[in-house]
């Protein structure tokens, strides 16, 4: 029974969320063809007000909570939300023009998307092990059927296969973890795992083994090494409007539930599970590096450049300290704006019946289009993490905060296979700068994709000069 | 009464098998599914059991919504499936490798 | 206060160029020449205004402090101060002599060209200006993407394989460097629970021998690839052989001076037991460059070679000068980072000339150019004496100090009983004689002979070059004849440098 409605107050933005969906989904049944647009601007508008919501009662500094704990809004929670939202709008900016040379254009894409955040954000602000569940399968549910979406495309739906059977055994793992999580401390609640884990009554083997599980699960749900089997077929395989959305704001969430299951409910485990999370960062670092150099196709790379973009996410994570946690919040933010910009200018670059994703499509780029050209060298080499662009801090601020916590070995790890993973990036800029092109092609995107897109990547230079407010934010989170 | 640790033995041998479903099976997809529905079930038997034992509801509850999502995901498996087939026209695991490197 | 903002102005200035660049239309050629040069320009005259007013009494003078990432301790802090004045002066010297020298040469692409040279051009003057270490960690970097571009754009055959290893190299030495930085911060804090990244804080700080070790190799290996060091310097022949011009001429008169101002202002002072510990190698590293690259000069074919052969050599006199921790060593080594600076630059600006006429850059290729352009002819023989360190030139002043600094330094070893510095001091002097041998070589070779070019007619110098070379042999006599003032600037750095090298105990005892 609730007795004052004014207790879910903090899950407005999510309430409103969900009736705008239904909104649309109902809407996407009466709208003809021809002005699908409605849709997609409805959408964004969606994804603003629920900002404006999140805003409103905005939690950086503070903790409530609603539904007896399940639902938790703080200020780490809300800043990833806001985060969600903003890639997701960028997203389907982008994702407008491709759907509609691809003829996918429909108000699913939207649905499927919308639910798909709101999963994210009830993952994020899960208090409860049934409401991380939940919002994962939110999550998880919405992406395969988004990765399906073209149903003649035979890639397209083994991909889809291989994403479902794998999610769905990371979820089976987590949820198995779970479990044994909830016989040993007999709480299904977040603080109230905590709480008893802190007692150390548990026998250490029986914990040590449900932490394993839950490791595992978070380690499938980022793509981490050696869990990242699907990561590379999934990107490669799904509609590029799709896999920029499951490169971007996916990302952010899996940061929201490490940190509640590890950061908070597992927190006095958190030498287990450092242990643990530094052998597959290790592994991710060098994995995703070394195979990002080897790959033709440009969704391939980008795929195994997550890879080991996940490496530095963990790092931040494995430190354990607020430092760490801010840094590895900083990294992923800073890294859905980029794999949003790298993505976009993919489908900047598509039009109708041919798909730039090969890197060999961007030979020459710089004399066709050149300011194309010069955004995408910033979104590499912020990729890349070279100075002054934004990627360089996000890596640094992890890096510094693993130095902290002690673990300079991996960091080393992390420097050297930095080095690597500049090549790749580099090869990119070269072929768009040096070598010639091999075909006239002027098609040009239409205004709304090169404005946000430039937007996007002149943020990679100007971000620069606000890390200051942005780290500060991150930490702020965190208090 | 069954002690507690039989029911765990039975949830880790059901999930066993269904991991190893998962990974050893070659021949068809529709058995990738049904190993996943195990897997759910069997840790639907753990949370009974502790659920039991520990005599606190939240653990049936938490079963409850398991269900529901199994069932949801195997509509969505089984969605694909069909996609899968209609494009492939196969749905033999060993021959799902178009996506390689 | 005035001044610090003009400072900042002077910095902040080819980075507005490069967004202005950006937006013109490509089609407007002349326009975006004439901006790019006229940005040039102004900098220079700001830059000698400031030089002009800057007091070598006083230290660190002009300087800006802005928080940028408190929760790090990064402020934004630059500021002029006897270090680095000189090679601000020469960064700025060199900017409108390099977009001038690029009028014919480029074609291709001219607005992004354009762009790329303002673009470098804050990146090296930040580098220099820098007094945390943070914002000289980022400048030092983002010099790499612009230059890049430069040598894998507008470059010659081979630029491509050119400027990879140019980048694999430097950012394989950076990355060394950035994680010395974190851990040097992070020892900061530990021992004095200050967060900060400047210089000043840092200097203070007592490190233990090994830890300065280990940190002074990093830091070491990334300034010494940029030098470049033997054995470090494979990257330098083809890059400059690959480079544009325009692109030797950033890398030989700045670029290179980056190595050598890194262990001046941080390397060495930073870790002043592990230097003094470290300075017998590094001085035979050094010698081994200076006759190594003067070897190899000898040998080459090609009139780029000789000349990017000959910056290893001379760059070695800037090591055993700042390695020698005497006061006339220190200041000989900063005179001549200036020096070579504007003599390579120089001589490659010239290389460019005849290379825009003959497309050949082979020595066989070319001979009796005196008769064919006398011009040319004289302007590159002054050029060639500056470099071989013919008195009342700049290269005499900043050898010849640089080696009495060395002998200086080794007749105090020798009396300690230690005779392996006085070996070293003369080995270098050898490297003068086999420097004297390739660029007289080379100068014959072009010069005299029989009269032959790939191309004819040739015609002489026009006013554009003749300009151009006028104020580089201007400022290569004026620093030959008149180097008081150059050395007034530099004197109070010099005296700091060795102080904190010494350590403060050493220097009573001493002059």
């Amino acid at each position: 029974m609730i007795e004052n409605w004014s207790s879910l107050i903090p899950l407005l933005p999510e309430v409103f969320l969900l009736g705008m969906i239904c909104v649309i989904l109902i809407a996407g049944l009466y709208i003809d063809e021809k002005r699908r647009g409605i849709i997609h601007f409805l959408a964004i508008l969606t994804l603003a007000l629920t900002a404006v919501l999140t805003l409103r009662h905005f939690a950086v500094g503070q903790r409530y909570t609603a539904l007896g704990g399940m639902f938790v809004r703080d200020g780490v929670g809300d800043i990833l939300k806001l985060f969600v939202y903003l890639s997701t709008a960028i997203v389907f900016v982008y994702a407008k023009h491709w759907l509609r040379a691809n003829k996918l254009f429909s108000p699913e894409f939207y649905v499927l998307a919308l639910f798909a955040v709101l999963g994210m954000c009830i993952l994020i602000s899960g208090g409860n092990l049934l409401t991380i569940y939940l919002g994962l399968e939110l999550m998880a549910l919405s992406s395969y059927a988004m990765v399906a979406l073209n149903r003649d495309s035979p890639v397209a739906a083994e991909s889809a296969m291989k994403y479902f059977v794998l999610g769905a055994l990371a979820s089976g793992l987590l949820l198995y973890g779970m479990s044994i999580l909830y016989g040993l401390t007999g709480s299904l609640d977040i603080t109230l795992i905590a709480k008893a884990l802190e007692s150390g009554r548990q026998p250490e083997v029986a914990v040590a083994f449900a932490v394993v599980f839950v490791v595992v699960g978070i380690g499938f749900k980022f793509g981490a090494v050696p869990f990242h089997m699907w990561v590379p077929d999934v990107y490669h395989g799904a509609p590029t409007a799709v896999t920029l959305f499951l490169a971007s704001a996916p990302k952010l969430a899996a940061v929201g539930m490490a940190f509640r299951l590890l950061a908070e409910g597992l927190e006095p485990m958190v030498k287990d599970w450092a242990q643990m999370l530094g052998f597959l960062a290790m592994m991710s670092l060098v994995v995703g590096n070394l195979a990002a150099i080897a790959q033709t196709n440009l969704k391939r790379m980008l795929a195994y450049s997550t890879i080991s973009h996940v490496g530095f996410i963990l790092l931040g994570i494995l430190a354990g300290s607020e430092q760490g946690y801010a840094a590895a919040m900083f990294y992923a933010i800073t890294y859905a704006l980029m794999t949003t910009a790298a993505f976009g200018m993919i489908i900047a670059l598509s039009h109708s019946g041919f798909e730039a994703e090969r890197i060999e499509d961007f030979k020459g780029l710089n004399q066709r289009q050149p300011w194309l050209a010069f955004l995408m060298l910033l979104v590499m080499a912020s990729l890349g993490g070279f100075p002054p662009l934004v990627g360089f801090f996000s890596k640094l601020y992890v890096l510094q905060a693993a130095i902290n916590a002690g673990w300079l070995w991996l960091a080393i790890v992390a420097v050297v296979m930095a080095v690597v993973g500049a090549y790749y990036y580099l090869r990119v800029i070269k072929v768009m700068y040096f070598d010639e092109p091999d075909r006239e092609h002027q098609i040009q995107a239409p205004g709304d994709v090169r404005v946000v897109l430039a937007a996007n990547g002149l943020l990679q230079l100007f971000l620069t000069l606000f890390v200051g407010s942005l780290t500060a934010l991150c930490v702020a989170a965190w208090q | 009464m069954i002690p507690l640790s039989y029911w765990l033995v039975l949830g880790a041998l059901l999930f066993c098998i269904s991991v190893a479903g998962i990974f050893i099976n070659r021949k068809n997809v529709i058995v990738l599914l049904m190993a996943i529905e195990l897997m759910l079930l069997s840790v639907n038997m753990n949370f009974i059991a502790f659920s039991r034992y520990l005599d606190d509801m939240a653990g049936q509850v938490f079963v409850f919504f398991i269900l529901t999502v199994a069932a949801a995901e195997a509509a969505i498996g089984l969605a694909i499936l069909v996609v899968l087939f209609r494009a492939r026209s196969t749905i033999n695991v060993a021959e799902l490798d178009t996506l390689r490197g | 206060m005035a001044d610090s903002a003009l400072l900042n102005l002077v910095l902040w200035l080819p980075f507005a160029g490069m967004l202005a660049l950006a937006l013109l239309p490509a089609a407007r050629a002349e326009l975006i020449r004439g901006l790019s040069l006229a940005l040039m320009a102004v900098q220079f005259a700001l830059v000698a205004w400031l030089v002009a007013r800057f007091d070598p009494a006083q230290g660190l003078q002009f300087a800006t402090d802005l928080p940028w990432i408190p929760d790090w301790g990064v402020h934004y802090r630059i500021g002029l101060d006897g270090y680095n004045v000189l090679l601000v002066a020469l960064t700025a010297f060199l900017g409108p002599l390099v977009v001038l020298g690029a009028q014919r040469a480029v074609t291709k692409d001219l607005k992004l060209f354009h762009a790329m040279i303002q673009g470098i051009q804050f990146a090296m003057l930040g580098t220099f200006l820098a007094q945390d270490l943070f914002v000289f960690y980022v400048f030092w970097e983002a010099m790499l993407i612009p230059m890049f571009l430069i040598i894998g754009i507008w470059g010659g055959e081979r630029r491509v394989y050119a400027t990879m290893k140019f980048v694999l190299y430097t950012a394989f030495g950076s990355i060394l460097m950035l994680a010395a930085l974190i851990y040097l911060v992070w020892t900061l804090n530990q021992t004095t629970g200050v967060r900060s990244f400047a210089f000043a804080d840092l200097i203070g700080l007592n490190l233990p021998l090994d830890a300065q070790l280990w940190l002074l190799a990093a830091f070491g290996l990334s300034f010494a690839i940029k030098v470049p060091m033997v054995p470090l310097h494979t990257w330098l022949p083809d890059a400059h052989v690959e480079a544009p011009t325009t692109g030797s001429v950033i890398l030989a008169g700045v670029l290179l001076k980056m190595g050598t101002y890194g262990f001046l202002k941080l390397g060495f002072p930073l870790f002043p037991e592990a230097t003094r510990e470290l300075a017998p190698w590094l001085m035979g590293l050094s010698v081994a460059g200076i006759l190594y690259g003067a070897c190899l000069a000898l040998v080459q074919d090609d009139i780029k070679k000789v000349i990017a052969y000959s910056s290893i050599s001379h760059l070695g006199y800037v090591m055993i000068g700042l390695l020698s921790f005497e006061l006339v060593g220190i200041q000989g080594a900063i005179v001549q980072m200036v020096s070579h600076g504007l003599v390579a630059g120089g001589l490659f600006l010239m290389v460019g000339m005849i290379y825009e006429r003959c497309h050949s850059r082979k020595i066989a290729d070319y001979g009796g150019l005196a008769k064919l352009m006398p011009l040319y002819s004289v302007a590159f023989l002054l050029l060639t004496l500056a470099s071989v360190g013919l008195p009342t030139t700049s290269g005499f002043t900043g050898e010849f100090m640089a080696l009495l600094g060395a002998f200086a330094a080794g007749w105090k070893a020798q009396a300690a009983g230690d005779s392996l510095m006085l070996v070293y001091a003369v080995l270098a002097v050898l490297g003068v004689v086999l420097g004297a041998l390739y660029m007289l070589r080379l100068a014959g070779a072009l010069l005299f002979g029989a009269e032959r070019a790939p191309h004819a007619p040739l015609n002489d110098l026009d006013g554009r070059e003749r300009a151009i070379l006028v104020a580089i042999l201007a400022a290569v006599f004026w620093l030959g004849l008149a180097p008081g003032p150059a050395l007034e600037l530099t004197e109070g750095a010099a005296r700091e440098y060795r102080a904190i090298v010494l350590g403060h105990a050493a220097t009573e005892g001493g002059q």
